[in-house]
């Protein structure tokens, strides 16, 4: 199936203003100002311009689902049925391991749930990148595969759609009610396959100096030589894993006032220096190198052995956000290959 | 499913001070609260936070529980203000209990100190509601000096039993403070075991620094690695293995834990701090 992007465009500010009934908020890409076409995700409005391919949102799409402070006790749940639209392989990824973290077999956040359930996430295949991005480097590719309600694949003024889930499927019964859908056919799926492989191959050009094995287990070693030359520049602000995609660490705060119990949950970062400390004031990790070493040991050990997945997805947003312009990747090549290298771009 | 951050209410109905720093309180939940010794519950003091703490009662008694804490930063500072009457909050159980299947028949020691002698008397008085099953419980008990001890008045009826040896050490006696039993760090108590340490079982609860040289001492006296078992409390925070502040490696104190055969845990970093 196809559809115009004006027409998309239509439909959204149709749900945006409540003429459609069904979805009361369409959140995509908006374009910020004079910054090389970076985008934050906002409430669809014509006014403003709304990027649905491009490269990854400034922000991860987490924000939307497991919001930086937020009630979980009682929960208070608005059921206000969602649109979460132009969202990039990298974060759809990052969202199958918060689905596994927060909504598992084990244990389920109430209200992340239920914001994953009111929401439809429509993906979109990047048509272009952020110099940090690097998804290649990590296995993943420009464009989702799975864990999408509904892809679109940008093709001149149109998008191809794929569907990815029942609801999905759903989703696009209504859109067919609500907007000019057409078929596509198979020149169309090509010239899609021929577009992802051109930005594959652009994305793994940007990272050809980056390239690395995936000799994980070599980021345990050297705790008192290589971290610290590492971390040199790190000031533990904790950008880089509030930021991060697939980061959800968070912390508990009783905000009781009356009878009933009220319980709120907000991020917190293990790179800071209260995160372990326990009752007496020792920590684990008291210093910025140790704690910095555990984001690492975290993304691609600590995750891959208890979600069986990397919790890196290659979005490049903690170097983008780092205060003390550390490179992730030129941290993780350094470390894990042996490489003598400068982290700080 | 149910809300994993659920509390159940709790009323304070009674509060013994054990020493000028820790302290016990006496709750009564609104509902029982099924747990097995070992395990931890999240208290709440009700706008001001909630931290982890074990039960010091025996899994046994259900309707009524007893905490023991010792004032130590922000939020234990409002838990030594509290009063009787109090309504306070508790989530859980959470974590791994002692194996007391494997203590069953066995000469059982227990090694202590400090305030972690509060998840050690959940476990010795659950012992001691079926005292028959073990073949001796050996509990050594350390504290800094004699004002520091801890339940002080239910030691007396501990001894009592037969199969039960009890043993306390201070590390000093500032003059003016009367003590006739042993003085020295907890692990000088060690020599006083008559226990075959190659087949039977050993618990460590205290202080990080207690903790692993009590660990090391059991080693040398040639105790099993996978026979020792530790409460490694770290900072849990949520309970179920969520929000990280716990880890120890890839394991997570409070869902893998707290209680760890040491086997399982001595190639962890830091697992002494």
């Amino acid at each position: 199936m196809l559809i115009k992007e004006q027409a998309l465009l239509s439909f959204f500010e149709k749900c945006a203003d409540g003429s459609v009934g069904a979805y009361s908020e369409v959140i995509v890409p908006i374009l910020t100002e004079g910054q090389d076409g970076q985008t934050r995700l906002a409430p669809f409005s014509k006014e403003k311009t709304c990027i649905l391919d491009g490269f990854r949102s400034v922000d991860p799409t987490k924000i939307l689902y497991y919001m930086p402070r937020e009630k979980v006790l009682p929960v208070e749940t608005s059921n206000k049925k969602r649109i979460v639209a132009g969202v990039k392989a990298c974060d759809v990824k990052a969202m199958q391991v918060l689905d596994t973290a927060l909504a598992g077999e084990d244990f389920v956040d109430p209200v992340y749930q239920a914001w994953r359930e009111d929401t439809v996430l429509i993906s979109t295949d990047c048509s272009s990148t952020a110099p940090t991005c690097h998804c290649t480097i990590l296995g993943g590719t420009p464009y989702a595969e799975s864990g999408f309600d509904l892809n679109l694949s940008k093709l001149g003024d149109s998008y191809i759609i794929q569907t990815g889930s029942e609801k999905g499927e759903a989703f696009l019964k209504f859109l067919e009610k609500n907007a000019d859908v057409q078929k596509s056919n198979d020149a169309d799926v090509k010239a899609v396959q021929d577009n992802r492989k051109k930005m594959a191959d652009q994305v793994a050009a940007q990272n050809k100096d980056l390239e690395r094995s995936d000799n994980y287990p070599n980021l345990r070693k050297d705790m008192d030589k290589e971290w610290p030359v590492a971390s040199e520049t790190c000031v533990g602000c904790g950008a880089c894993t509030n930021i991060c995609p697939t980061c959800y660490c968070l912390i508990l705060n009783d905000e009781t006032k009356a009878q009933q119990f009220v319980k709120v949950r907000g991020y917190d970062s293990c790179q800071w220096h209260g995160y372990a400390r326990v009752a007496g004031g020792d920590s684990p990790r008291p210093k910025m190198s140790q704690r910095f070493r555990n984001r690492y040991l975290c993304k691609f050990l600590f995750m891959q052995s208890n979600f069986n997945q990397l919790g890196c997805t290659g979005c490049g947003r903690c170097t983008e956000a780092c205060a003390g312009n550390i490179d992730f990747r030129k941290v993780v090549k350094r470390i894990v290959d042996g490489v003598e290298m400068a982290v700080v771009d | 499913m149910q809300n994993p951050f659920e509390v159940i209410p709790a009323e304070i109905y009674d509060v013994k001070q054990e020493s000028p720093l820790i302290r016990t309180l006496s709750l009564k939940p609104e509902k029982p609260i099924e747990f097995q010794t070992g395990q931890f519950m999240e208290l709440t003091i009700p706008g001001v936070g909630e931290a982890p703490f074990t039960p010091s009662t025996s899994h046994f008694v259900k309707d009524k529980m007893d905490i023991t804490i010792m004032k130590t930063g922000f939020m234990t500072e409002y838990v030594h203000q509290a009063k009787v009457g109090d309504k306070v909050g508790l989530r859980g159980p959470f974590g791994t209990n002692y194996p007391l299947d494997k203590f069953e028949g066995k000469d059982l020691l227990i090694l202590g100190g400090g305030c972690g002698l509060a998840p050690l008397r959940s476990l010795f008085l659950t012992l001691l509601d079926e005292v028959d099953r073990y073949r001796s419980i050996t509990f050594l008990a350390g504290s800094k000096s004699p004002k520091d001890c801890i339940y002080k008045d239910a030691a007396a009826g501990w001894k009592k039993h037969p199969t039960v040896k009890f043993h306390r050490a201070v590390d000093v006696v500032p003059e003016g403070e009367k003590w006739d039993e042993d003085v020295g760090v907890v692990t000088v108590l060690l020599k006083k075991s008559e226990i075959d340490p190659a087949n039977n079982p050993a618990v460590v609860c205290g202080p990080p620094v207690m903790m692993k040289f009590g660990t090391m001492d059991l080693l040398k006296m040639g105790y099993k690695e996978e026979n020792i078992y530790l409460s490694m409390e770290k900072k849990m925070y949520c309970g179920h293995g969520q929000c990280r502040h716990c880890v120890m490696g890839e394991y997570y104190a409070c869902k893998h834990g707290p209680v760890f055969p040491y086997a399982q845990i001595k190639d962890e970093e830091a697992i002494w701090e």
